[in-house]
């Protein structure tokens, strides 16, 4: 299930200062709406929606419409291939695979 | 909470890579005690024989002595190698928690070597609530090394 895709889509949308400072902001509040993320950001509304969507893509929020407005949280499953990799075992084979290299080039240059 | 959130989800971590070597070379390297023991870790009582078991030794946590108990399961020479890959202890989080997994070595020839797939599959992730909060709590810190990932990835 964990193919590379959902990992890189993580690290894309989160690979971006902005952006990551919007999920951080979604994140330490339970839930928050455009224009409270927009409200001292030195960002237009415009480009908070983006990434709030590109985010909501990614799987890493989810939105709830009331009324006219739209409320933001954090999606803690959409973390999960993040956290994956970063485990121990995630960690401990790609750690492997770069000694494999090296024992390859040494026993068959 | 149903049972669907009861039932314990599992999870896969993939490692796949091209090395400019043939799928013998690679094979040979996989199969191998003392070779295995040059990149991964050196196992005790290893065989490549369907339904051999054996072990490696790795750093105690807690009620666990550090022993991963493997089991050969499927021997298909230059394409496919996989193992039980079974340890840990109930009572640890995190490292050296309740491990029931199976690591497979996938092999297949490219234009320029080998493709390795690893899969290592049977991480049991946490699915109630609580853990979900606890999680949570450690989101900041992942979302601060994420540029320091991607950095390092390319």
């Amino acid at each position: 299930m964990t193919e590379a895709a959902p990992i890189n889509a993580v690290m894309r949308a989160l690979a971006d200062p902005t952006r990551r400072a919007v999920f951080e902001r979604v994140v330490s509040s339970d839930e928050i709406t455009v224009v409270e993320l927009t409200r001292g950001s030195g960002v237009t509304q415009g480009a908070i929606s983006q990434h709030l969507k590109a985010l909501k893509q990614a799987g890493l929020v989810a939105e709830r419409p009331e009324g006219r407005k739209v409320y933001y949280r954090a999606q803690p499953e959409g973390l999960e291939p993040l956290v994956d990799w970063m485990s121990h075992y995630g960690v401990f084979w790609r750690e492997r695979f770069a000694n494999l290299r090296t024992l390859l080039k040494e026993i068959d240059p | 909470m149903n049972d669907a959130a009861l039932k314990p989800d599992t999870q896969d971590i993939v490692v796949d890579e091209v090395f400019p070597h043939t799928p013998e070379t690679i094979w040979k390297t996989l199969t191998t005690a003392n070779l295995m023991g040059r990149w991964l870790m050196m196992p005790a009582g290893f065989e490549p024989v369907e339904g051999r078991h054996f072990t490696y030794q790795t750093t105690p946590a807690g009620a666990w002595d550090g022993t991963i108990h493997c089991q050969v399961l499927e021997v298909k020479p230059n394409e496919r190698f996989a193992y039980a890959w079974k340890g840990g202890h109930e009572g640890n989080v995190g490292y050296g928690s309740r491990l029931d997994t199976v690591v497979t070595f996938i092999l297949s020839k490219v234009e320029n070597g080998t493709r390795l797939r690893l899969v290592h599959s049977g991480f049991v992730l946490p699915k109630n609530d609580t853990a979900f909060r606890n999680m949570s709590e450690g989101w900041k810190k992942v979302v601060q090394n994420i540029g320091a990932i991607v950095d390092g990835k390319d």
